[in-house]
C-alpha cells in the first residue's frame, strides 16, 4: 500500500511535470494592451518607452488621442464594439479622464497622472497606476534636511483639488516629527492674505501640485514671501528653482514612470487583482537646489543633498 | 495610426527621390551666354587684301565680355533655405498637462533655435518662383556689353587719331535675357531626440533661360558702322562673320543640389533673458547637374549659430550667424545672416518678417553683399497641416542677379 502510494505519488509528481514541460514549451498567447496617449508630447513618448520596455511579452497598439477628448471618447467606443484588449494603458490625464468614463470592465493603468485620486472616483475599481508626484515623505524630509530649524512647514491649498494630499501630508509630517501649517484657499487671490497670516509661523514653505495655488501670481508672492522671510521654499520643478525656490524636486523622467507602470500592468496580467494595487508615486526623483537663493536665505546646505542633486544652480 | 502614417511618408520621400534623380536631358545651359555668338567669339567679315585682315579683331574682348557675363548670372543662381515649424503641445511638468503650443509657428526662411521634437517627423513641399528681372541693378532685358578692338599697330594703346584710329572702334551687344526658376522642393525633417533634428532638402529645379542679342559696330563717336577707309568700313558683318543677331537657350527639368542638415538645440529655457540656443550645420552636395544650371558643382559646409527668445508666449525674435565654405571655391566663401521675429497673429497664423544676408569677404565683386526682407504667414488649418506662403523682396537691386520679388507657397505635415 506504502509502495502503491509511492508510486502514485511518483507518476502525479512525472505527469505535473510533463505538464509544465508542455505548458512551458509552447508560447502563452501575448497579451493585447492599448496605451492611449493624451497627446503627442515627449514625455508620454518616453513612458511609452519604458512600458514597453518591461512588457516585452505583450502587443501594445498606440492611439493618439492629440488632446481631443471627443476623439478618445469615440476610440474607446469602437474600442468597447470589438475584442476587448487585456489592458488599458492610460498616458497622461487626459487619457485618464476619458478611461475613467467610458471603461469598467478593463483593467486599467495609467501613467504620468499628477494627482489621479481627483479624476478617479471611488467607484472604478479597476484602475491603478504610476502617478507623477514627487512622494511626500521624502519633500518633507528633505525639508527637514536642510535646516534642523524646520519644524513648521506652511502649505496653502485648494481643498478641492490637493486635500487628499494635505490630509496625507499632515499624517506624515506627524510621523517625521514636524508640523503642517495649513492654508485653505478657493482663489489663487487668497493665497497673498493666506501668506501673510503665515508670517512668523512657519520655517520652511512648500508648493502643492495645486491648480489654484500654482497661479503665477500665487507662485510669484511664494518667492517674495520665501526671500522676505528668509525661509527655504520647495518647489515642483527645477524651473521653480530656476525662478528663485530654493529647492525643487519633480519625478526624474517619463521613462522610469513608464517602468512603474509597465511593472504594474505585469502583476495585473499574471493576475493580481487591480484592486489590491495602490498607486504609486515617482520611484526616482530629480532634484535640484539653488545656490544662489541658499546664499540670499543665509542659509548653508549640506553636503549630503548638494550631492544627491540632479541640478545644482551656482 | 502614426506609425502608419510615417511608413507612408517614408514611400513619398522614396517615389520622389527615385522619381526625379533620372539625369537631365542632353544640352548645355550653362554657356547659353558665352556661346551665343558661337564658341569662337565674335569674328568680323574678312578684309579683301591689300587691307589687314580684321576678321579675329574683337574675338578675345567678345569672348571675355560674354564669358564674364555667364558666370555673373550662373554663378548667382542658388537654392532658397527652408526649414520645418514648430507646432503641437509642450508639456507643464508643474500642471501635469500637456499644453497646446501657442507660440507661434516658426520662421518661414530662417532658424529658430528650437528644435521639432523627438521622433516627429515634418514632411514639407515647396514650390518657388524665381523671376530674375536685374543684373548688378541693370535690366536682364536690356543688358549691354561692349567690346574693344584689340590694338593693331602694338603701340599699348587704342589710336583715337591718325591712321589708326580704327582701333577706337567698338561693338556694342545689346542683350535680352529670361532667366526664370521653378523649384518644388521636399524637405523633411526628423526629430532624434527633443533636442536634436535631422532633415533633407532636395530640390526639384525646372530652369529656363533663353538670350538674344543684336551687335551693331561704332565708331570712338558713335555713329554706327565704324570707321570707314572711304565707302569700305573697316570692321563690318558680312555673310562670313558671326551673325549680329544671335539667340540660344532653352529650359531644364532635374535634381537640384541636395541639402543635408542637423540642428542641435544646445540651450533652452535657461531663464526669461538669456535666448534658446542651437547649433546648425549644413551641407549642400553636388547632385544638380552644374553644366544645366541645376546645381553650383561644389560641396558647401555651413555651420550656423541660432538664437532665438519667445516673449509673452507669442512673440519669437531669432537672430542666425554663420559662415558657408564653398570646398571648390574658397572666394565664394559666404558669411551668412538673419534678423527677424515671427508672431501669432491668430491662434492659427503666424507671422514672420526677417531680414535675410548673404556677404562673400572675397567675392568677385557681383552679388557680393545680397540683402533680402522675407515676409510670409503660416497657417495651420488643422491639427498637424500648416499652409504656408512668402515672398522675399530684394532690398538692393543693385547688387547681384535679383529678381523682384521670389515667392514660395507650401505645404506641411508634421507626422
Amino acid at each position: 500500500m506504502q509502495i502503491l502510494t509511492t508510486r502514485t505519488v511518483r507518476l502525479i509528481l512525472a505527469a505535473c511535470l510533463l505538464g509544465a514541460i508542455v505548458h512551458s514549451s509552447v508560447p502563452a498567447e501575448a497579451a493585447r494592451i492599448v496605451a492611449l496617449k493624451s497627446a503627442d508630447v515627449d514625455v508620454y513618448n518616453e513612458v511609452l518607452e519604458g512600458f514597453t520596455s518591461v512588457s516585452q511579452r505583450s502587443t501594445i497598439s498606440e492611439y493618439d488621442m492629440e488632446g481631443d477628448l471627443q476623439r478618445g471618447k469615440q476610440f474607446l467606443a469602437r474600442l468597447k464594439s470589438g475584442p476587448k484588449p487585456d489592458l488599458i494603458l492610460a498616458i497622461g490625464i487626459w487619457a485618464l479622464q476619458v478611461v475613467v468614463e467610458e471603461i469598467r470592465d478593463i483593467p486599467v493603468v495609467f501613467a504620468m497622472v499628477l494627482n489621479p485620486t481627483t479624476v478617479i472616483g471611488h467607484e472604478a475599481h479597476n484602475i491603478t497606476g504610476a502617478s507623477m508626484n514627487a512622494p511626500i515623505d521624502q519633500q518633507i524630509a528633505l525639508l527637514k534636511k536642510i535646516s534642523p530649524h524646520v519644524r513648521r512647514i506652511g502649505v496653502i491649498y485648494d481643498p478641492s483639488k490637493t486635500g487628499f494630499l494635505v490630509r496625507q501630508a499632515e499624517r506624515i509630517a506627524r510621523d517625521q516629527g514636524v508640523r503642517l501649517v495649513t492654508k485653505a484657499i478657493t482663489s489663487s487671490k487668497d493665497s497673498f492674505a493666506a501668506l501673510d497670516g503665515m508670517q512668523g509661523e512657519i520655517d520652511a514653505l512648500w508648493i502643492l501640485p495645486d491648480l489654484t495655488v500654482l497661479a503665477p501670481e500665487s507662485v510669484q508672492y511664494m518667492l517674495l514671501f520665501s526671500f522676505r522671510n528668509k525661509i527655504p521654499l520647495l518647489g515642483l520643478s527645477e524651473n521653480q528653482a530656476r525662478m528663485g525656490a530654493l529647492l525643487g524636486l519633480s519625478f526624474d523622467s517619463g521613462r522610469d514612470i513608464g517602468i512603474q507602470a509597465g511593472e504594474l500592468a505585469n502583476e495585473i496580467l499574471a493576475g493580481r487583482s487591480v484592486e489590491d494595487i495602490p498607486f504609486t508615486t515617482a520611484r526616482k526623483v530629480r532634484l535640484t537646489v539653488n545656490l544662489k537663493t541658499a546664499a540670499k536665505l543665509g542659509l548653508q546646505i549640506p553636503k549630503e543633498i548638494l550631492d544627491r542633486a540632479d541640478v545644482v544652480i551656482r | 495610426m502614426t506609425l502608419r502614417l510615417r511608413a507612408v511618408a517614408a514611400i513619398l520621400l522614396i517615389l520622389w527621390g527615385g522619381w526625379f534623380a533620372s539625369p537631365a536631358d542632353a544640352g548645355d545651359l550653362k554657356n547659353t551666354i558665352r556661346d551665343l555668338y558661337g564658341s569662337q567669339g565674335m569674328l568680323l567679315e574678312p578684309t579683301p587684301l591689300p587691307f589687314f585682315t580684321q576678321e579675329s579683331r574683337f574675338q578675345a574682348s567678345s569672348l571675355q565680355g560674354l564669358d564674364q557675363l555667364n558666370n555673373q548670372l550662373t554663378s548667382a543662381i542658388g537654392v532658397p533655405s527652408f526649414n520645418s515649424s514648430v507646432a503641437g503641445f509642450t508639456f507643464d511638468i508643474e500642471r501635469g498637462i500637456p499644453e497646446r503650443t501657442t507660440e507661434s509657428l516658426g520662421p518661414l526662411l530662417t532658424e529658430r533655435a528650437t528644435t521639432l521634437g523627438a521622433r516627429k517627423l515634418d514632411i514639407t513641399f515647396t514650390y518657388t518662383r524665381v523671376n530674375f528681372t536685374k543684373l548688378q541693378g541693370k535690366d536682364l532685358k536690356n543688358l549691354e556689353l561692349v567690346f574693344l578692338r584689340d590694338d593693331a599697330n602694338g603701340n599699348g594703346i587704342r589710336d583715337t587719331t591718325g591712321p589708326f584710329s580704327f582701333e577706337s572702334d567698338s561693338i556694342r551687344a545689346k542683350l535680352s535675357v529670361d532667366l526664370t526658376e521653378d523649384i518644388f522642393a521636399l524637405i523633411g525633417t526628423y526629430g532624434l531626440t527633443s533636442e536634436w533634428d535631422v532633415g533633407f532638402v532636395v530640390p526639384i529645379t525646372h530652369i529656363r533661360l533663353n538670350a538674344t542679342a543684336h551687335a551693331a559696330i561704332f565708331d570712338q563717336f558713335g555713329n554706327p558702322g565704324g570707321t570707314k577707309i572711304g565707302d569700305l568700313p573697316v570692321h563690318r558683318f558680312g555673310p562670313n562673320s558671326t551673325k549680329p543677331d544671335a539667340s540660344g537657350g532653352g529650359d531644364k527639368t532635374g535634381l537640384g543640389d541636395i541639402i543635408l542638415r542637423t540642428k542641435y538645440n544646445f540651450l533652452r529655457n535657461y531663464d526669461d533673458v538669456i535666448p534658446d540656443l542651437a547649433f546648425l550645420v549644413e551641407m549642400k552636395l553636388p547632385t544638380g547637374d552644374e553644366n544645366q544650371l541645376l546645381g553650383t558643382g561644389g560641396t558647401n559646409l555651413t555651420g550656423l549659430l541660432v538664437a532665438s527668445k519667445t516673449y509673452w508666449r507669442s512673440f519669437t525674435p531669432h537672430v542666425n550667424l554663420g559662415y558657408e565654405i564653398d570646398t571648390t571655391d574658397t572666394r565664394q566663401n559666404t558669411i551668412r545672416y538673419a534678423l527677424g521675429f515671427d508672431a501669432r497673429l491668430l491662434s492659427e497664423l503666424t507671422f514672420g518678417a526677417d531680414v535675410i544676408g548673404r556677404y562673400k569677404p572675397d567675392g568677385s565683386g557681383t552679388g557680393d553683399h545680397i540683402v533680402d526682407l522675407s515676409l510670409g504667414v503660416k497657417w495651420n488649418p488643422i491639427k498637424s497641416l500648416i499652409l504656408r506662403g512668402n515672398v522675399q523682396i530684394p532690398l538692393d537691386k543693385n547688387s547681384g542677379l535679383r529678381a523682384d520679388f521670389i515667392p514660395t507657397v507650401g505645404i506641411e505635415y508634421i507626422f
